[in-house]
């Protein structure tokens, strides 16, 4: 094997000009599908970030029940109101200690009206457990006024409510609930979610507080989860399912279907791209071998005439071929990451909005390897035709 | 009598499928280890086409060839290809250096096809081999690099790197000067001497030929005349 890779080495360093011209292709192909990825790869981590990285994946609500549809059910002994989950309590621990969980927040919530001055705005109550809940929603960081802290009087209010409405923490509000009983609050804090509904619509209440003006004694309205892997979700929505009775538990992907298969043939496209790339590659590898197959055929011969085999003569473009996709492809990456850097500062002092590629040390190396492939089989033509080459016709010629 | 190292029998080339063309006509030879064998002849004689075939280069239309006593015919292109570099040494017209080389590795390379990898014994034999060729001196310039002499040369070193039992050589000095061709000739009938390495030579000048052991003169794809210059062998 050795001398084959000193003639592949020594035929690649020969035609320097046409090695260089071959490698420059690859790299620029490779560093096209480098940025692309890191590119398309950080936007839609950017998109489903900004979906659902700061809200609920996976939320468990009590399960529909449909007595129409099934005759024999008979609820006696415990009657199942749909807006309650009882023993939620057993459920949260149990939750909790599911490795794919990363964040379980009970929730209680309803509606109710803010009066203000004769007119009134409907606010959104709902009742938290701080610790629990920030790990979802991330208040505690986004608290532009006042405190995080919400406990049986205090209740935190969004940024655009507060200026509609020109309220400051500190401030007593009257909340008319449903039933028509008022209920006083202070302002303890103004959170800023970057989210407009969540902004003007919102009020996180202490858990307790919310239960007792809800009429939720012992119950929760619905538990929200974050998962470690978004994409997982409705894998583990529909584990979840399968072990506690009474619920039902809704996953982000069900509910946002559309961003999915957005996100889908965004990738798909992105591969699309990446495979025309790709063959590109392989089709130039491939030609310059071919000719380089012409050029050096009355080497191949001579060699031939003093003992090299068939095989022997076609590996030698095969490595040529591998060497190229090698190193062309390191350059390439090189120049791609090299392209991102550029893009990001780009459009940070275009005042665009930068957001992070995503630039993954497993797709690059898949990168480098599927190019060394591709500029291995790329080869396999000329190196046929290579082993084929007859001595005769080389020596013949002169 | 020396031992017989090639043994061809009726051999005939036939060129072309639509229009036949019989280059050898049934040709048997036999050639002994360690001589100095010239073919001569006139150019469309047939003798390139019989060195070739007993190079294993080109194959026989019909025919079979011996070496050592071994047929030979029916081996495939592998074991041809492993023979040939055991066995053969090649010496062509143009000296067919590989360019991207410099001289020691161009001498190489047949112990590297052989050993798939360097090793010092051989790179100690090829420094003697050009030593012995008298072009130590420009051992690592490529082989570009120097004189048509100098090259030949340098083919000669080559085909001796593997220790070959025959050297087969077509025109080996058709493409140089006399002076140089007659240094180039000497030193093969030198390794012939020192190393009792069988050679045939083809060649078209019969001044040369007169200088081998044996003289076989082709004409037509036939063997005209066969004769040994001295007669002390035999």
């Amino acid at each position: 094997m050795l001398y084959e890779w000193k003639m592949a080495i020594r035929f690649l360093t020969d035609g320097k000009a046409q090695t260089l011209f071959i490698l420059l292709g690859i790299s620029v192909g490779v560093a096209v599908q480098v940025f692309l990825s890191s590119l398309i790869g950080g936007l839609q981590v950017d998109l489903v970030n900004s979906t659902i990285g700061t809200s609920p994946q996976i939320t468990i609500n009590p399960a529909k029940q449909s007595f129409q549809n099934d005759e024999r059910a008979v609820y006696i002994n415990n009657p199942v109101k749909e807006d309650r989950i009882s023993d939620y309590i057993d459920i949260v621990s149990g939750l909790d200690d599911i490795k794919e969980i990363t964040a379980v927040s009970p929730s209680v919530q309803g509606n109710a009206f803010y009066n203000q001055g004769g007119a009134s705005a409907p606010l959104f109550i709902k009742g938290i457990d701080m610790e629990r809940a920030d790990r979802i929603y991330n208040i505690k960081n986004r608290i532009i006024e006042g405190s995080s802290v919400i406990d049986a009087t205090r209740l935190l209010i969004g940024k655009d409510f507060s200026e509609e409405y020109n309220l400051d923490s500190g401030d007593i509000i009257n909340i008319t609930m449903p039933d028509s009983q008022i209920q006083k609050f202070i302002v303890g804090g103004i959170f800023d979610l970057e989210n407009q509904n969540l902004n003007s619509g919102w009020a996180f209440a202490d858990i307790s507080r919310a239960q007792r003006i809800y009429d939720l004694g012992g119950y929760i309205s619905n538990i929200e989860l974050q998962v470690r892997d978004p994409f997982e979700a409705d894998i583990v929505a529909s584990n979840i399912e399968s072990s506690y009775q009474d619920i039902s538990a809704d996953n982000w992907k069900d509910e946002n279907a559309q961003l999915l298969s957005a996100l889908t043939s965004q990738s798909s496209s992105s591969y699309t791209i990446q495979a025309f790339v790709l063959l590109a590659i392989a089709l130039g590898i491939s030609s310059v071998l071919a000719v380089s197959v012409v050029q050096k055929s009355k080497q191949i011969g001579i060699l031939k005439a003093m003992g090299t085999t068939s095989s022997s003569a076609s590996r030698i473009f095969l490595l040529q071929g591998a060497v190229l996709g090698l190193i062309g492809s390191v350059f390439g990456v090189v120049l791609g990451l090299g392209l991102t850097q550029l893009f990001l500062i780009g459009t940070e002092s275009s005042g665009g909005r930068a957001f992070p590629l995503l630039i993954e040390r497993r797709n690059i190396i898949l990168v480098i390897i599927i190019s060394t492939l591709a500029g291995t089989v790329s080869s396999l033509v000329p190196a046929r035709k290579s082993s084929k080459l007859s001595p005769m016709e080389v020596i013949r010629n002169g | 009598m020396a031992d017989k190292l090639i043994e061809l029998k009726d051999i005939v080339k036939i060129y072309g499928k639509q229009i036949q063309t019989k280059v050898l006509h049934e040709v048997s030879l036999d050639i002994d280890s360690g001589e100095f064998l010239s073919i001569i002849g006139p150019s469309g004689s047939g003798k390139t086409t019989l060195l070739n075939i007993i190079g294993t280069l080109d194959d026989a239309t019909s025919g079979k060839i011996f070496f050592s006593g071994k047929n030979i015919t029916d081996m495939d292109n592998d074991q041809l290809a492993a023979f040939r570099n055991n066995n053969l040494g090649f010496i062509f017209q143009f000296h067919h250096l590989l360019p991207e080389f410099t001289c020691l590795e161009n001498v190489l390379i047949p112990s590297w096809i052989k050993e798939k990898r360097p090793n010092d014994k051989k790179l100690k034999r090829a420094k003697e081999l050009l030593s012995l060729v008298g072009l130590e001196k420009v051992m690592n310039n490529k082989s570009t690099d120097i004189s048509g002499g100098q090259q030949q040369r340098v083919a000669i070193a080559r085909a001796l790197i593997n220790e070959p039992s025959l050297i087969l050589a077509d025109e080996p000095t058709g493409n140089l000067d006399s002076e140089s061709g007659d240094q180039v000739y000497s030193l093969l009938r030198d390794v012939n001497k020192k190393l009792n390495t069988t050679f045939i030579v083809v060649t078209h000048d019969r001044h040369i030929a007169e200088k081998s052991d044996r003289v076989v003169e082709m004409l037509d794809g036939r063997i005209d005349n066969d004769y040994l210059t001295s007669p002390k062998k035999r």
